[in-house]
């Protein structure tokens, strides 16, 4: 069984497992590119799209961030498309996203990758990304009772436990993937 | 019964703006029929469809178009299915009911967004050896593409909307609509 990378988001892994299941090949976050920097020359700024599709030589950046929120992002893929001119960068909303959780039925997890509420969880039994979900954008679509069955839910609350509890729920700009990685790590160790 | 037909979607209620209507479906599937019917002239045409979501636009088009045709269906399991847990991996439901080998093949498509679909197909299909493999799609939405695929004969290019009607779904509903509708947001985004 191939290990699957560490994924700092649950959309990442989502994507991943959506690439597989159409048989594209993918690498995560196989290259860095410098985007800015110091006047000693030192790389300040840089930026790793999250997945590479060699098949079809096209780099792909998923944010699931409000849409508010990605302005940095947008001013750093311009910035990467302006020194890099030949590399090809598609760029994937948080709607876009959560749009292509809609079309395939997984009305749960298109409520719930968003920000902090979809970072990991992980089943270490196997290795695989297990998702934290919250109950399904309509109650006509999909049975509360189910989504609960298949996530995370705190009685009482459509929030996932970890953010009923009283964690962040904001997520600032500039610091989701770290945090997200942080997060994944402690989850690791605990 | 009372219960369940509260769940049922109100087909019109729920379409929040017709983004294209009948009669104009219907002037461009005949203006796609035409340049298919000239593009193919002296020959034939094989039609394959991808179910279920292009099957009114299959069966409107094939009659819009004037030289022979044949017309074979294939059904992809989608991801997110009931087999994505079993297998993990794309299957083939339906597979062609006979050969396309050395014939011109045409894959017809309600909609393209990802193209992730359609990139398995064009793989798998060219395994079989046509002659030619294009590719017609009634809806293009470009902003959801991952994967780039090349469109021979497009429909309609569409914002970044989610769209039912004319074969398109929601939770197997609305394929019935007559016209391409966006569906309201509230019946498929949390407050």
């Amino acid at each position: 069984m191939i290990e699957q990378p560490r994924f700092a988001h649950a959309s990442e892994a989502e994507l991943a497992r959506i690439l597989d299941y159409y048989g594209v090949r993918w690498e995560y976050e196989p290259r860095t590119f410098p985007i800015m920097w110091g006047l000693d020359g030192k790389v300040v700024e840089s930026f790793s799209p999250d997945f590479y599709l060699p098949d079809l030589d096209v780099f792909i950046e998923l944010t699931t961030l409000k849409q508010s929120l990605v302005r940095r992002k947008n001013r750093k893929l311009r910035r990467l498309r302006e020194l890099y001119p030949d590399i090809r960068v598609k760029l994937f909303y948080g709607k876009d996203f959560r749009a292509l959780m809609l079309k395939y039925g997984r009305f749960d997890l298109a409520a719930s990758l968003s920000g902090l509420e979809g970072q990991l969880s992980v089943d270490r039994a196997n290795a695989r990304p297990k998702l934290a979900v919250v109950v399904a954008a309509s109650p006509v679509l999909a049975e509360p009772a189910q989504a609960a069955s298949t996530g995370e839910i705190a009685p009482g609350t459509s929030q996932p436990a970890s953010i009923a509890a009283g964690s962040r729920r904001r997520v600032s700009r500039g610091s989701r993937r770290r945090r997200g990685r942080r997060a994944y790590a402690a989850r690791l160790s605990a | 019964m009372a219960e369940r037909a509260a769940r049922l979607p109100d087909l019109r209620a729920d379409i929040g703006e017709i983004l294209i209507g009948e009669e104009e479906i219907q002037a461009k599937v005949r203006e796609l029929g035409a340049q298919i019917s000239a593009d193919y002239a002296d020959s034939s045409v094989t039609l394959v469809s991808v179910l279920k979501g292009s099957l009114p636009f299959m069966a409107d088009l094939m009659r819009a178009i004037s030289i022979p045709v044949q017309i074979d269906l294939m059904e992809v399991s989608s991801y997110g299915g009931a087999t994505t847990e079993t297998s993990g991996l794309v299957r083939i439901l339906k597979d062609l009911s006979s050969s396309i080998a050395g014939k011109d093949v045409l894959i017809v498509e309600d909609i393209i967004d990802t193209g992730l679909t359609l990139n398995y197909l064009l793989r798998y299909l060219r395994g079989k050896n046509p002659s030619s493999l294009r590719i017609c799609a009634l809806l293009d939405k470009p902003a959801r593409r991952l994967v780039e695929i090349p469109i021979d004969y497009t429909g309609f290019s569409i914002p970044d909307e989610f769209v039912v009607g004319y074969g398109l779904d929601f939770g197997e509903y609305y394929r019935n609509l007559p016209f391409i509708g966006v569906l309201r947001r509230q019946l498929y985004e949390t407050a």
